[in-house]
């Protein structure tokens, strides 16, 4: 019964309330300092109804629209803690917003709920709408400083956007039309009883992983990601980074997983283009960063190499035989540290171009003496995004790695690991002009307490989980169970 | 010979007009034109997916369902772009790509 | 199938012939002497409404029928979903019921936005 099912929807649902509520609010009250409030309210209040649903493991709603499985409810539990940090984040920076703040929490809400359903959704259709409302979302939000290069990101974003979800569309019709389904459990089916694919149904394979490419930032599809960073609001380009990735990911593994998991000619069929799509890139992502001079763009290509590091888990995935659990943790557990990572690096750097309002690496030269505390913060997030003891950062490659390796794809890690040799150089020179240089002025750079916590939630926990990442790794574990397999 | 139309047909019909709407994509300078080209892309989908439903599931709605949530999608996608354009016109007083130059590399 | 496409084509057949034949009828008439062919200046100007034109019709449409427009595609979105449920609204019962009320309360947070941000006004 529908009313019965809408039980499994309650984070979506509240989370939706709240948005619209924020848009009524700020309609008739003036004092704007109450919105990001109650979007923080309604992240804890969705975070809390999905606590509820865990446990619940492995049944679907709505006629297998959603599943509720664990694997989605951590990610929605993922993408409202990125929320939540974001909105603590832009604390400051909505003012640049002036009269639209209320519409900029209310998207920002809208987008989670995209992604959060999108993390969730078992059918193409699901699939398709949830990915949507989320990017459209984004896109408004990319576009949201009106000044000529957010509007510029904004209008690449959505076209290149758009093209993407046209092909996986078109990915996604044939795959419908030559399996007679859309939902992933029967796609499964159809698998299991046929011998060979037709070169249709391939075609709608690689269509599909060509457009979440898009999506996750692979090669070729990288193209618009450092323009779109660089040009978007600080915050928005903070939430791109992690929420939309790490749920772009969990979709394709899902999909890859129940879909076109089951026989062994088939996954090894899109193991090994993933495979090669994740070396190049990461090397795109790496070589490229080399040269940037913009900190927005430098972590555009960051995050372009992390997400090949982490499809380098998902071609083990391909590689492995049925049931490998491991491997689909090691992809959640390098997921969760490249958030809190990376939203941790990106809060900085909202707090530090705050003050100086610029995004040049070069401007950030003695920020070690101007404010020691986010320099300090900035440089463990840099160091934990290399790779390096005593962080999050070093756990999570090697939990990613070793998988990889075990499925026999040494040449992929070997490239890894050249690859990370080779983000250091850039890393690392963000974290020599902060410390070395002298200042360009004495004046301190602080920031409020929003910005702070938001900043300590990071810091400790990319240490904690670097220095004791057991009881992270049993949560990753028990995240892996996934409707349908 | 009998000749009568079939799925094949409909199939390379939304084939032509997907690609046509992918080369407009890729040469079209005008923002319009290509967001006009991108609505293509969407309907010759939206030909695939009804003529699949029609010849593979007859039965079933599956296909027109899917075909009705793209027709939405694309509209809102359409609005939101458009004010995109808007915005960016009122900065630059112009729609064409060649000019849209600042992020690059 | 190409019977039924036959009848396509006895359509395009008839209205191509029609089109074709409307603007000639004048002239058959004419030959004919059914009508004076007398050209006055208020017979060559382009039927508009029956007013003469003003102004040139290549003329820039104002910027705040964009704001309707794009209220008029939302409204427009909304009916392809209520079709659906209009059509089977006694098998969807109480639950299709609360899922449109559910939707239309959100379009009206949309409206009441639009409403007050003053987007429906003609300034």
């Amino acid at each position: 019964m529908l009313i019965d099912e809408m039980k499994y929807i309650t984070p979506e649902i509240s989370l939706l309330c709240f948005a619209l509520l924020i848009v009524v609010v700020d309609l008739f009250v003036t004092r704007k300092g109450v919105l990001p409030i109650l979007s923080v309210i309604g992240a804890l209040v969705a975070a809390f109804f999905t606590v509820g649903l865990w446990g619940n493991g492995g049944i679907s709603a709505f006629n297998n629209m959603i599943a509720i499985d664990q694997f989605g409810l951590f990610f929605k539990l993922l993408i409202l803690a990125s929320l939540v940090l974001v909105v603590m984040a832009s604390n400051k920076y909505v003012l640049k917003f002036e009269k639209f703040q209320g519409e900029y929490y209310a998207v920002l809400m809208l987008s989670a709920i995209g992604l959060m359903l999108l993390v969730s959704a078992v059918n193409l259709i699901t699939i398709y709408v949830s990915l949507e409302l989320s990017s459209i979302s984004l896109y408004a939000l990319v576009s949201f400083l009106k000044d000529k290069a957010s509007s510029e990101a904004g209008l690449k974003y959505l076209i290149l956007g758009a093209v993407a979800s046209a092909i996986l569309l078109y990915g996604m019709a044939l795959t419908f039309g030559l399996t007679g389904s859309t939902g992933l459990t029967a796609i499964a089916d159809y698998f299991r009883t046929s011998s060979t694919a037709s070169p249709l149904l391939l075609t709608g394979l690689v269509l599909i992983i060509a457009g979440f490419g898009f999506k996750i930032a692979s090669v070729p599809f990288q193209l618009w990601v450092p323009d779109v960073y660089e040009g978007a609001p600080t915050p928005i380009t903070a939430y791109l980074s992690v929420a939309s990735k790490a749920a772009g990911f969990a979709v394709i593994t899902r999909i890859l997983m129940t879909a076109f998991g089951q026989p062994d000619w088939l996954h090894a069929e899109w193991a090994i283009i993933i495979a090669v799509l994740a070396a190049l890139t990461m090397t795109v992502g790496n070589v490229t960063a080399l040269v940037q001079t913009n900190i927005k763009r430098l972590f555009g290509y960051s995050s372009i190499a992390q997400a090949g590091y982490l499809m380098v888990g998902l071609a083990a995935m391909g590689m492995a035989t049925q049931g490998n659990a491991d491997i689909r943790s090691g992809i959640i557990f390098f997921l969760f540290s490249y958030t809190l990572t990376n939203l941790g690096a990106f809060i900085a750097i909202i707090a530090i171009s705050n003050k100086i309002d610029s995004d040049q690496i070069a401007d950030y030269t003695g920020m070690g003496k101007r404010s020691p505390l986010l320099a300090g913060a900035l440089t463990l997030f840099l160091v934990s995004l290399t790779g390096l003891p005593p962080t999050a950062g070093l756990i999570a490659k090697i939990y990613i790695f070793n998988g990889a390796v075990d499925q026999g794809l040494l040449w992929l890690v070997v490239i890894a690991v050249i690859n990370s040799v080779i983000s250091a150089f850039y890393y690392f020179r963000v974290v020599k002009v902060m410390w070395m240089g002298e200042p360009a002025s004495q004046d301190k750079v602080t920031s409020s307490w929003p910005e702070w916590t938001a900043l300590a939630v990071c810091c400790i926990m990319v240490v904690i989980i670097g220095v004791a990442p057991g009881a992270f790794v049993g949560l990753t574990q028990a995240a892996v169970k996934m409707f349908g397999i | 010979m009998m000749f009568s139309v079939g799925l094949d047909h409909y199939l390379i019909l939304s084939a032509i007009l997907f690609c046509i709407g992918l080369v407009g994509v890729i040469t079209q300078r005008n923002v319009i034109k290509l967001i006009m080209c991108l609505e293509i892309m969407l309907n010759a989908v939206n030909i695939t997916l009804i003529a699949f439903s029609q010849y593979i599931t007859p039965t079933l709605l599956t296909g027109q369902i899917f075909a009705i949530f793209v027709m939405v999608v694309a509209a809102a996608e359409v609005a939101v772009g458009i004010a995109i354009v808007f915005s960016i016109y009122r900065s630059r007083e112009s729609v064409d790509m060649e000019n849209f130059n600042i992020l690059k590399w | 199938m190409l019977e039924q496409f036959g009848y396509v084509g006895i359509f395009l057949l008839i209205a191509t012939g029609f089109t074709v034949l409307i603007p000639l009828l004048p002239k058959l008439f004419k030959l004919m002497g059914l009508i004076p062919g007398k050209k006055t200046a208020a017979k060559l100007v382009q039927y508009e409404c029956g007013m003469q034109t003003i102004g040139k019709t290549w003329v820039q449409f104002n910027f705040r029928y964009y704001y309707f427009a794009v209220l008029f595609v939302l409204l427009d979105m909304l009916t392809i979903f209520l079709y659906p449920w209009a059509v089977n609204i006694k098998d969807l019962g109480v639950g299709g019921l609360v899922a449109v009320g559910i939707f239309l309360v959100i379009l009206a947070v949309g409206y009441i936005y639009a409403w007050r941000k003053g987007a429906l006004q003609w300034k």
